[in-house]
């Protein structure tokens, strides 16, 4: 029978000699449950661990909290009734899924998008890296007991959601990226609204600055600390800034350009130390990045035009045999959906690829051991993760 | 660790003096202009198709009977009912709407200590029924198509020569488009006289299933292939994608089906009858109402015998039809389904010459009368008495029967603004151009052209082979020149034809006179059935409806052996003589069942 | 010329003459009516059948206007001659529809005597002198209206049956 290794139901996890490393009968060591609700993480993930002292000799994820088996449930919808499920898959970062979903859906079913609607999917999928980052600024600051940067970051979240609900129709599941394109147009003015949001933006973010990445504490509690070896990146499957942040140059936008991507002048943000540190300020550049292609976008973007393409009747829609993987860069690096159809009215499979998967359950088990009890909120706040999109 | 380390995160203390941000009371804030909040229904646009209720993800629409809104003909009176325990907001249901009644308000907060009040119907009482604001679907209805295949059609010039079919029928690819649009809201079944299972069938076209197609037709009409080309659709005048886009060719979509089972398969897939029951059934009249009837009894194992007074069987649908609409081969493969069941029809055969009525009743369980309305009325305005005026369903049965001595002058006018008019209207019209190398044909309606009784395309096509339509002219005498010869028609101009209680009584602008040259003028403004076959006592002992034979909803007569179908009965329309066929058979059966029919 | 067409010309009459030719026109009709139903087939017998019922509940109205006194006392007077007079007076001769008269043509006899029986009416409403008469008037201009109307709608049923 097959069998997982290591198996997880045991622990701690017996030597090589089947003894115990950790005997927690010689009282030295002591469990400590870390999570489900804590400040290392957006969303409800546990972290078992066990320390000597104030130090983690082992950590053991426990996900599971936030399971709603969406991706059972979109076999039993049709291609268009999946499409407001998939926002859901992550929370803090939803338009991923909806263009995700939509790029596979046209790719199999071959439907090209109007250009414009591709210009308006890249705005999206900008505003929300830029909102996703928000939370992350909000969260290593909470994580690290300094509590303002979460509450002007959820203020400047805040802004960006009301370009949101404007442009879309909701705050949190826009559910706009719809395949065949994207549900409506800009609404009036909406480039000089927006442009407001990016300039308090950056007056918040240059206190933030200040505040956080120029501050004496952050630095030391933050620089040389999780770092995570190159070497692992590989094996671990480790993408975007927490790869970036490691020196290694990898980005979707750049290495394989999809919508306008290719038509936007930007620079991927890169670093060399791997720590905590180097990784929060790759995504600071990365926000500076995603300001300037909002702003580049809503300047570059055609002015008027169809966003929708002609559709079969959504009520019987049969996709062609076939199957696809659609990826993309989101705020935690390579997003991806892997469809499959059957020539049926349902897709036959849909797999999403999200990098807290691989970030938060299997490399952090390897980045714990030996750090310290309060750095390990910070570590998991490092790699940006979003428990929703471990679960799906 | 340098001091300036230290103390640049101090100079963040200026925001001290900021304003709080945070908004305190969050019910006044209103939400965007497009906000996807509560919903709206407007009830009276609304159709109760369903289309929300089908494609919400996560069954958070019921569609319910509400107070107020009555089931008629294309709308179910159902309306949806929401429940906000499962509605995520995604606004498909506003997307797919057939009629765009439903939308989105902007409003969004609500609280209410009853939890039942959250399952809610829009359109009722809600508080944001009259806000503007809210969700629209910017693009249209773009979740399902508006625009309807195209039929090919033979061109103007090729067609007015000939009798050839005009219609080609769909191609698959353009029949799969057409199918496609469907949402199989199955309005259209319930406007159907004969209740065809259309969105089921439509399914079978697009999964390219014929046979199963053909087997749904057979279920509730074995005149499939002749409604598939002149039925008048009256279900697409009640489909859902009409209110903002063309109706679904279902028409076209059933003769699809039929043009692609060749006639052996036909009646292999409907099997063979049950097992003869020894009774037997008098039928009088092969048209759809008769031979419908004579179907579904010998399906039952009734031996069935049919009447017809003419040589060929059809009735109407051979002698009233032109071949251009409905060529006779078509015709004759549905009749060849039902005489495969083992139905016999006794051609040239009048009854009450060649046989009587009592010897019908005599030697048969039952008689089902389907006679038809086969007289032609006439306007019997000044002039209209003797040669030179003709009957519309007289002249098509004499053009059907091949008759050398039907008249076609250069010239000759036509009254009447039906189908009728139009089917010898435009006959005449191929006639002339064989003839004479060019038509020269008026018509002349009292309906203006928006209110013609005709279907829409029998004006478009008419105009297109020549024939010239004049609307809103009332016929007030048949000219004659001394010889006594027609010469033409004079009409006065119509300025109403309905009073304000809708009855008809038409007015006329008398100053407003024209004379219409022909040398032949066709009346086509009714038809009334031939009774005189049931013979003066047999008259006298039925019961009668205001001219008609009074019959109950299940085709009964006075007569407990007699029961009557068809237009004689309920007015000119095929598929309804079909429904009517199916009704009798199925009483009929019923009656032999409980032994009622004294033989 | 004789006194009564020297009347004619001039457009007047006396309430007397309208009184008898209109109870003649409706005797007239119930009797052609009431002829009629047995000669008919059976399937035409209840349109022939409800006109004649008609036409009795209207010779009803004129037997009790004659024996009225107040009426008796204004026959004498001088009134102005109805414009539809001519054709409501043709009315009063037994029409001829022939041996065996078909639906369409009972309707269309019907339809033409109500319409002049209507304009009749309608305008002895207004010129009768005040009293039982003028209400009768009034009455019966009502009642040919509706007859009218009921008859061409029968008419567009029967004849036209629904157009196609």
């Amino acid at each position: 029978m097959f069998s997982f290794q290591p198996d997880r139901s045991e622990y701690p996890q017996p030597g090589l000699d089947g003894k115990l490393e950790i005997d927690l009968e010689t009282g030295k060591y002591l469990k400590l449950w870390h999570g489900p609700n804590h400040p290392g993480i957006t969303g409800n993930m546990s972290v078992e661990l066990t320390v000597c002292g104030d130090e983690v000799v082992e950590g053991k994820t426990h996900v599971g909290y936030l399971h709603r088996g969406f991706e059972k449930l979109m076999e039993r919808r049709t291609f268009i009734q999946v499409f407001p499920i998939v926002c859901r898959v992550c929370v803090p970062e939803p338009d991923f899924n909806e263009y995700c979903y939509a790029a596979a859906v046209e790719e199999l079913a071959g439907i090209e998008v109007p250009e414009l609607a591709t210009w308006m999917r890249t705005l999206i999928l900008e505003m929300g890296r830029f909102n996703s980052y928000m939370m992350f600024l909000g969260g290593i600051g909470g994580a690290l007991g300094l509590g303002i940067t979460g509450q002007w970051m959820t203020y400047v979240r805040d802004l960006m959601l009301d370009r949101f609900e404007e442009l879309t129709g909701a705050r949190i599941y826009h559910m706009f990226i719809l395949p065949g394109g994207v549900r409506g147009h800009l609404p009036e003015g909406f480039a000089a609204r927006m442009e407001e949001v990016l300039q308090t933006a950056e007056t918040y973010l240059a206190d933030v600055d200040k505040v956080m990445f120029a501050n004496s504490v952050f630095q030391l509690r933050t620089k040389g600390i999780g770092v995570i070896e190159p070497a692992l990146f590989e094996p671990y499957g480790v993408t975007g800034p927490n790869a970036r942040a490691g020196g290694v140059a990898k980005d979707v936008r750049k290495d394989s350009p999809y919508l306008v991507y290719d038509q936007l002048d930007f620079e991927v943000a890169t670093g060399m130390d791997s720590d905590i540190f180097t990784r929060a300020k790759v995504r600071r550049a990365d926000i500076q990045t995603s300001i300037d292609l909002i702003r580049q976008i809503l300047k570059k973007m055609p002015k008027d035009g169809p966003v929708m393409a002609k559709l079969p009747n959504v009520l019987h829609w049969k996709i062609p045999r076939g199957e696809t993987y659609i990826k993309g860069e989101c705020s935690r690096g390579e997003y991806g959906y892997y469809l499959v159809t059957d020539g049926s009215g349902y897709p036959r499979r849909i797999n999403v690829r999200g990098p807290s998967y691989t970030h938060a359950m299997a490399l952090l088990e390897h980045l714990i051991p030996g750090t310290n009890i309060s750095d390990v909120a910070a570590l998991m706040v490092s790699l940006h993760t979003y428990p929703p999109e471990i679960e799906r | 660790m340098s001091l300036r380390e230290v103390l640049t995160p101090f100079s963040v203390w200026k925001r001290v003096l900021d304003a709080p941000v945070s908004i305190a009371d969050p019910f006044s804030r209103e939400a965007s202009e497009h906000y996807r909040g509560f919903h709206k229904n407007d009830m009276e646009t609304c159709i109760g198709c369903g289309t929300c209720e089908a494609i919400c993800q996560n069954g958070a629409i019921d569609m319910v009977p509400v107070e107020g809104q009555n089931t008629e003909k294309g709308d179910s009176g159902l309306r949806p009912m929401i429940d906000y325990g499962r509605c995520c907001w995604c606004a498909l249901c506003v997307d797919i709407c057939m009629t765009g009644s439903l939308t989105m308000s902007n409003e969004y907060t609500w609280v209410d200590s009853d939890p039942d009040a959250f399952r809610f119907i829009p359109g009722l009482n809600e508080p944001w029924k009259d806000k503007q604001a809210g969700y629209k679907r910017e693009n249209g209805r773009v979740l399902s198509g508006t625009t309807r295949s195209p039929m090919g059609e033979l061109h103007a010039n090729e067609r007015i020569d000939n009798f050839n079919e005009i219609c080609v029928g769909y191609t698959r690819e353009e029949a799969i488009l057409e199918a496609d649009r469907c949402v199989e809201c199955g309005l259209c079944v319930a406007t159907c006289p004969a209740h065809m299972s259309i969105p089921d069938y439509i399914a079978a076209v697009r999964d390219q299933d014929y046979d199963r197609g053909l087997q749904l037709l057979y279920e509730t009409n074995p005149f499939s292939e002749v409604c598939g080309r002149i039925c008048t659709h009256k279900c697409e005048t009640s489909c859902a994608a009409v209110h903002e886009g063309d109706a679904i060719a279902i028409r076209w979509l059933k003769r699809h089906i039929v043009d692609n089972v060749p006639l052996e398969r036909r009646v292999e897939l409907i099997g063979a009858p049950k097992p003869a029951t020894g009774k037997s059934v008098a039928i009088i009249g092969a048209g759809p109402g008769g031979l419908t009837a004579a179907y579904d009894l010998a399906r039952e194992g009734v031996k069935v015998t049919v009447y017809e007074a003419l040589p060929k069987p059809g009735g109407m649908m051979r002698y009233g039809i032109p071949e251009y609409r409905l060529p006779y081969d078509a015709l004759d493969r549905d009749i060849a389904v039902i005489e495969a069941m083992g139905v016999t029809i006794k051609c040239a055969t009048v009854v009450g010459v060649d046989v009587q009525m009592e010897d019908l009743r005599q030697s048969h369980d039952a008689v089902i009368l389907a006679i038809g309305l086969q007289m032609g009325r006439g306007t019997r305005i000044p002039g209209s008495e003797g040669a030179g005026v003709e009957r519309a369903v007289d002249l098509l049965r004499r053009i059907t029967a091949g008759d050398p001595t039907v008249p076609v002058p250069e010239t000759a006018v036509v009254i009447g603004g039906g189908n009728v008019a139009f089917d010898i209207a435009r006959s005449m019209a191929r006639l002339q151009k064989i003839k004479y190398g060019r038509v020269g044909l008026t018509l002349t309606a009292l309906e203006d052209r928006a209110h013609f009784l005709a279907d829409k395309e029998e004006l478009v096509e008419g105009d297109e082979e020549g024939v010239l339509i004049l609307d809103s002219r009332g016929p007030q005498e048949v000219m004659r020149d001394p010889s006594g010869q027609v010469t033409g028609l004079r009409t006065w101009a119509v300025t109403s034809i309905f009073d304000a209680e809708g009855r008809f009584a038409p007015a006329y602008d008398e100053s407003d006179e024209q004379i219409h040259q022909g040398a032949l003028v066709i009346e086509a403004i009714g038809q009334m059935a031939d009774t005189s076959l049931l013979g003066d006592a047999l008259t006298e002992k039925l019961e009668w409806n205001r001219g008609r034979i009074k019959i109950d909803s299940e085709m009964r007569t006075s007569e407990p052996w007699l029961f009557a179908a068809g237009d004689a009965v309920k007015g000119p329309d095929v598929i309804n003589a079909v429904a009517d066929g199916h009704r009798a058979a199925r009483t009929v059966m019923e009656a032999i069942a409980q032994g009622e029919v004294v033989q | 010329m004789s006194e009564a067409n020297k009347e004619r010309l001039l457009g007047k009459t006396t309430v007397r003459e309208i009184f008898e030719v209109a109870t003649e026109f409706e005797r007239v009709a119930h009797r052609f009516y009431s002829e009629l139903v047995p000669k008919v087939s059976k399937d035409l017998r209840w349109l022939v059948e409800e006109l004649a019922e008609e036409e009795a509940e209207h010779i009803r109205i004129f037997t009790e206007l004659a024996q009225n006194p107040a009426v008796e006392a204004v026959l004498a007077e001088e009134i102005t001659r109805p414009v539809a007079d001519p054709k409501f007076s043709d009315c009063v001769q037994t029409p001829d529809l022939g041996p065996n008269p078909d639906d369409q043509a009972v309707l269309q006899y019907a339809l033409m005597r109500e319409t002049a029986a209507m304009e009749q009416y309608t305008e002895l409403a207004k010129t009768a002198p005040a009293g039982p008469l003028r209400d009768a008037f009034l009455f019966l201009a009502k009642e040919e209206t509706e007859h009218k109307a009921e008859l061409e709608k029968t008419y567009y049923e029967v004849v036209h049956s629904g157009g196609v």
